[in-house]
């Protein structure tokens, strides 16, 4: 069960979801919820439509079927726009960084909708611009000490291990001071020290900024000891809900993931 | 010394203006990864709704040059909605056949509301050698070059300000890098195709008045759009720079080549020579001298 960290009330419910790409059932009547401060892992063998669902839920794809309700606002769809105006952020299983940029420049597209000045004003470099620009340098540069990246600031990103970039990924998505943040195999493909430190920043994330997570993860171990409720998909249909230990005990997910053990 | 110093001179000069249509191709190259086939349709366009709009309606130039850039700026928009969003996540060759299709109607539309007549812009500027320097040097250095050579040099200017100062402009370079993840912070994908499309038919004009004032507002325009394609393989699809260097390079060379080779193989080079240049660039350099390295990890 949780500790004790404050989880508060439901802040995002999908209902009865379903998503086809053709004749492909990608998502049959998804339902479930996710709570205000907690870490929601979503799990499931390859090709269960855990990322389908992830990209539902920040409006990539629109669902034939069922209602996102976020924030008490109940919508058909979201759109990718609304969803990082509304305050989810993401990362991506196969890291989608610009990299011809710079790591500072990277996390600072993720201020992008927090300035409000006029170009005008950005290209002559007065009024509010100049105040914005100095405040969200600021912002980034916390998120940057936050993440342990001060010392590859000004690389460009192209040149960055697999580990950093990850960890680059987070911190842009963190740069929007999002309420709630999608994760996408944070720790797919990283060593054990790796992953080690990315548990720690995602939990110290969910604690400090108080940011709801949910996450798909592979890594049993890692799912079980940082989430508090986990989801079990297996070809597109729901097959269990609950925290880790009720998860770890459903004959239905023993038999479909977890293997004949 | 001095008669190669001129030909060098003029030969730079041009290759500006070369660089100017080369740019059109790259911000769209960039922002999208469409190969813009219509940049000399938009460039003939534009040229020709500066004069029809002097002539037929009898705007002053002062007034002219702006209505067509809203025009320019609203053929951008349209483009976006019309022809690109119906066909996002199609394959490269597919937006191009589109682009294909564009040129067409522009030609099309364009000599259909103005005509197909040739027909003179003049924008005020004598293309006359500057007789400051002819009585101090000698050399004979045009006037309308310089001062086209002063615009682009501006107009590139003023790009680079706003892509590297502006939240647009960050958002162009990210849309430029990754589509998901500029979505994925918010930035709105066709809002910012719309402004680059714009952004290269105000480009598209610049280099309409320039080479209209020149050569004359006609069909053959477009095919200065043909003379881009080796600036942009010398200096990369994707590189603003690259452009202008790849033009400066193209207009330079093939004036020295027609005057200094030309004599030994009976002339006419100048038409060709930037082709062959290009070729042995893609043997040697195929992305170019500013391009994005392809680098294939295994």
């Amino acid at each position: 069960m949780s500790d004790d960290r404050k989880i508060g009330d439901v802040i995002l419910k999908v209902d009865n979801i379903s998503l086809r790409f053709g004749g492909v059932k990608a998502l049959t009547d998804i339902s479930f919820d996710v709570r205000e401060h907690e870490i929601r892992a979503i799990i499931g063998p390859n090709g269960a439509g855990k990322s389908s669902m992830l990209n539902v839920l920040n409006g990539v794809y629109t669902p034939q079927e069922g209602t996102i309700t976020f924030h008490g606002e109940v919508r058909k769809d979201m759109d990718t726009h609304q969803a990082a105006e509304n305050g989810i952020a993401r990362t991506f299983q196969n890291i989608a960084l610009f990299t011809g940029m710079t790591v500072l420049d990277n996390i600072m597209t993720g201020r992008n909708l927090k300035i409000k000045s006029s170009f005008i004003e950005q290209a002559f470099w007065f009024g509010r611009a100049r105040r914005e620009e100095i405040e969200n340098r600021k912002k980034v540069e916390e998120i940057i000490d936050f993440l342990q990246l001060q010392s590859v600031r000004k690389t460009p990103v192209a040149r960055l291990p697999y580990g950093i970039k990850k960890r680059v990924e987070l911190a842009r998505a963190l740069a929007a001071e999002p309420t709630m943040l999608l994760l996408d195999e944070p720790m797919a493909g990283m060593n054990v020290e790796e992953k080690q430190d990315m548990c720690r920043f995602v939990l110290d994330t969910n604690d400090q900024f108080g940011t709801t997570i949910v996450l798909i993860e592979h890594d049993m171990g890692v799912v079980m000891d940082i989430s508090d409720r986990v989801v079990v998909l297996d070809y597109g249909k729901k097959i269990g809900d609950g925290t880790p230990d009720e998860v770890r005990n459903n004959p239905d997910v023993i038999k479909a993931y977890l293997g004949a053990h | 010394m001095q008669f190669f110093f001129e030909v060098l001179i003029a030969g730079l000069l041009s290759g500006v203006m070369y660089a100017l249509v080369a740019l059109g191709f790259v911000l769209i190259f960039k922002a999208s990864g469409v190969f813009n086939f219509a940049q000399g349709a938009m460039v003939f366009f534009a040229a020709l709704t500066v004069v029809g709009l002097k002539e037929e309606f009898g705007f002053p130039l002062w007034l002219a040059i702006p209505a067509t850039m809203l025009v320019m700026i609203a053929l951008g928009f349209l483009t976006e909605r019309i022809v690109l969003r119906p066909l996002v996540n199609q394959h490269d060759i597919t937006l191009f056949m589109a682009t294909i299709g564009l040129t067409f109607f522009l030609e099309g539309f364009a000599q259909l509301m103005w005509g197909s007549t040739v027909r003179a812009l003049d924008l005020g500027i004598q293309d006359v050698p500057i007789e400051y320097l002819m009585q101090k040097t000698g050399m004979l250095v045009s006037q309308f070059d310089v001062i086209a050579a002063g615009i682009c040099a501006v107009l590139v200017a003023v790009l680079a300000f706003l892509f590297n100062k502006t939240k647009i402009g960050r958002a162009l370079r990210a849309v430029a890098d990754d589509h998901q993840a500029a979505l994925s912070v918010g930035i709105p994908l066709q809002h910012v195709w719309g402004i680059v499309w714009a952004v290269a038919g105000i480009v598209a004009l610049v280099a309409g008045l320039l080479w209209g004032s020149r050569n004359g507002v006609q069909f053959a325009l477009t095919f200065v759009a043909l003379k881009a394609l080796p600036v942009l393989i010398l200096g990369g699809f994707t590189s603003v720079p690259g452009a202008i260097v790849g033009g400066l390079i193209i207009g330079a060379s093939e004036k020295l080549a027609e005057v200094y080779i030309g004599p030994y193989v009976g002339g006419g080079i100048e038409g060709w020579f930037p082709y062959v240049l290009a070729l042995v660039f893609l043997l040697i350099r195929p992305e170019g001298l500013f391009g994005e390295k392809i680098i294939r990890r295994i």
